[in-house]
């Protein structure tokens, strides 16, 4: 491609045309969905419309924790810490999930790695019902939760439970790298059992003398605070830390890093669904396309509250019926006026006409 | 013959449904994707059968079977899968193939009209003199209660042609052609309406005349001749199975005043005696996209529509239990009442006693 663009530029600009043209052409005459159709049907890795990958296999990493090593298509590519989306199909629902990404950019293949969460949708049939040969649907990496290109001489890599899934690729990356001088891998876990990638961190411990392996396990040590940091880490302040983990352990040790909040570049895993406030208590809506944000009063439903705030939506029936003012909720909690039903999932449609807000809400409008 | 209902009874009746209504939504899953995306399969399938059948083969064997396969494709594609996505139905799915707000189908009318027109003004108003511009689209009368003139004299005539020509029909609805002749809509606001009909119409015309022909080379005239007797198929079939959902006798039409502030249990109630059944097999059923249940469709558009004839069965029940009539019949049946209907409402109104309702 690059060569052909640098010799006769014309020639790339010509077929970009024609490309474009085609596709055009095809949505104008409808054929673009039985095209896609028919790729699906033949040749379901081949499909351009969205990046699909073949599981290839499937590891136990400990007890409740898998990991799902990937071959996709294509690889826009990656770096160390960044997260990819995940799209899967569960009784009938495509559910999309963000999972960091636990190997490297050198790996041939792309491994996430998931922890079964009691009463996750996704977590749990992945566990059950994802198998070597089945294909899942990526999207995009993404995450700045990144090494700065310069790589810090000193780092400590600090992750609690599942929160090593990015750590982890940091260090593999660093490791291919040979640029383990001088680091330290902190890791809690609830015990022995649950600790992420035992066996490797100890090759590579073995392996690099500039990797330190520290393992924190609540049910032998008191839990992991600021004070038990300081202890563990002394050197704390002159190292670049990257801290991913639970949100308690990550409030927990937070006050070690007062002063040093420059030097500290954190993950959060969002895990805890977004509790539903009183019916009637008041929400702000963020309109994720104008960028405006909409304070309510949260009795009436949305479309009668959006109206009042000035905004102009589309609507039909006014009672549930026509869909005509369906929009994409990308957070927060709503009720169903019509069957009392709450939404707290992400990315759930919603009807605007018969939806009261239950906690402050993002909207694609 | 329907009981008059207390308020307090159409409440209950509404929430009877209500219920019903929520129960079918617990359950909705992997079967009803399944089946969407079967039939989606074999649409596709049939589609390229007929295509192939027509671009390659020479005699008339395979010309039939060719027409036919394609006409398969374009009624699945159109009344199972095309209108059903289109409401919504599967919009849970989160599958961008089965968007109801992306779908296009393939036929004349386009779908961001029919979705204006259909989904909310037919769905809301149904069967409401002067709102519900499907009550004989405006140049039919299909009811007594309809104002007579003397251009619905050769309404039989006019019904059998739009039978053929039915997603021309479905297309030009969207353009309030009649409110523009009454004087009810500027020429403009025409234009606007016709602009978007008309592109779709060309860009179905260009494929189904001049590209697949194209394609075929020498066999072009063959190619297009079905492409033309498959568009047919699928019109008079279009044609027959929404006549029978809203035009049989004993299907009550409404002023606008008596349905004022309704409740929604009224609202219901509209629903089931503005629609009509059609009776049949499975087969039957999914061939006119579910609209053999119309009633179920009127009652809850957006459930997906192969738990129509599961659920059916119920509301009826509940309907007796109410009082309330069930228009449902044969095919035969519901085809006969509706071609009296046309034939009895082109001439002036007889002295006729007033309906019960």
């Amino acid at each position: 491609m690059n060569t052909i663009a640098t010799s006769a530029p014309h020639v790339a600009r010509i077929a970009s045309f024609a490309l474009r043209t085609t596709q055009r052409v095809s949505r104008a005459l409808l054929l673009d969905r039985p095209f896609r159709f028919w790729v699906n049907e033949l040749a379901p890795v081949a499909s351009r419309v969205e990046l699909r990958a073949r599981v290839l296999s499937v590891v136990d990493v400990t007890h409740d924790v898998k990991t799902f090593v990937l071959a996709p298509r294509v690889w826009p590519g990656h770096l160390p810490g960044q997260w990819v989306p995940i799209e899967i199909e569960v009784d009938g629902i495509r559910l999309r999930r963000c999972y960091s990404i636990s190997s490297p950019p050198n790996d041939p293949h792309v491994e996430i790695t998931v922890k079964r969460v009691p009463g996750g949708r996704v977590s749990n049939w992945m566990h059950t019902r994802l198998h070597a040969g089945d294909f899942v649907r990526l999207g995009a990496p993404s995450g700045d939760f990144v090494l700065p290109a310069a790589t810090p001489a000193k780092l400590l890599l600090l992750s609690g439970g599942s929160g090593a899934t990015p750590l982890i690729a940091i260090l593999r990356d660093l490791a291919h790298r040979r640029a383990l001088e001088d680091v330290t891998y902190l890791h809690a876990a609830r015990s022995r059992r649950d600790v992420l990638f035992a066996s490797e961190l100890a090759r590579l411990g073995a392996l690099h003398p500039g990797l330190r392996v520290v393992l924190h396990l609540d049910d032998e040590s008191p839990r992991l605070d600021a004070t038990q940091l300081w202890v563990l880490v002394p050197d704390l302040a002159h190292r670049e830390t990257f801290l991913c983990g639970p949100t308690g352990m990550m409030d927990a040790v937070a006050p070690a890093f007062v002063g040093l909040e420059g030097r500290l570049h954190h993950e959060r895993f969002v895990v805890a669904k977004p509790a539903a406030a009183a019916p009637g208590a008041g929400a702000l809506i963020h309109l994720g396309r104008s960028k405006r944000s909409i304070t309510t009063t949260g009795r009436g439903t949305l479309l009668d509250e959006l109206e009042q705030a000035g905004e102009r939506l589309e609507y039909g029936c006014r009672m549930g019926i026509c869909n005509t003012c369906r929009c994409a909720k990308r957070s927060g909690v709503v009720e169903n006026v019509l069957t009392g039903a709450i939404s707290n999932e992400p990315d759930d449609d919603i009807r605007l006409c018969v939806s009261i807000a239950r906690s402050d809400l993002t909207l694609v409008l | 013959m329907n009981r008059v209902l207390t308020p307090h009874e159409i409440d209950a009746f509404g929430r009877e449904l209500d219920s019903l209504r929520q129960e079918v939504l617990n359950q909705r899953g992997q079967r009803d994707v399944d089946h969407i995306r079967g039939v989606v399969r074999t649409m596709r399938y049939s589609e390229a059968a007929g295509r192939l059948l027509l671009h390659v083969g020479i005699d008339p064997v395979t010309f039939a079977l060719g027409s036919g396969a394609l006409g398969l494709a374009k009624i699945l594609e159109n009344m199972e899968i095309g209108h059903n996505v289109m409401h919504g139905q599967y919009d849970w799915t989160h599958d961008p193939e089965l968007d109801g707000e992306t779908y296009d189908w393939d036929m004349a009318c386009a779908a961001h009209q029919w979705r204006e027109y259909h989904n909310f003004e037919h769905h809301t108003f149904t069967n409401i003199l002067g709102r519900d511009r499907d009550v004989g689209y405006g140049f039919l009368r299909v009811t007594s209660e309809q104002p007579w003139n003397p251009a619905h004299i050769i309404q039989p005539f006019v019904a059998v042609g739009l039978a053929f020509l039915f997603q021309w029909g479905i297309g030009a609805h969207a353009l309030r052609l009649d409110d523009t002749i009454a004087g009810r809509q500027p020429v403009a606001e025409l234009w606007t309406r016709a602009r978007p009909f008309l592109a779709k119409g060309a860009r179905q015309l260009f494929k189904d005349y001049v590209f697949f022909p194209g394609l075929a080379l020498a066999n072009a005239p063959r190619v297009a001749l079905g492409n033309l007797i498959a568009n047919g198929i699928r019109n008079v079939w279009a044609f027959a199975v929404i006549f029978c959902g809203h035009f049989p006798e004993g299907v009550r039409i409404y002023h606008e005043q008596e349905t004022r502030d309704e409740p929604r249990g009224a609202w219901y109630l509209r629903q089931i005696h503005g629609s009509a059944n059609i009776e049949g097999g499975r087969l039957f059923h999914v061939l006119s996209g579910h609209l053999s249940h119309q009633i179920e469709h009127h009652l809850f558009p957006d459930l997906p529509a192969c738990r129509y004839p599961e659920f059916a069965p119920r509301v009826r029940a509940i309907c007796e239990r109410y009082g309330q009539s069930y228009n449902t019949g044969s095919f035969r049946a519901q085809l006969t009442s509706v071609a009296r209907q046309i034939l009895e409402n082109a001439l002036p109104s007889r002295a006729r006693p007033a309906r019960m309702h």
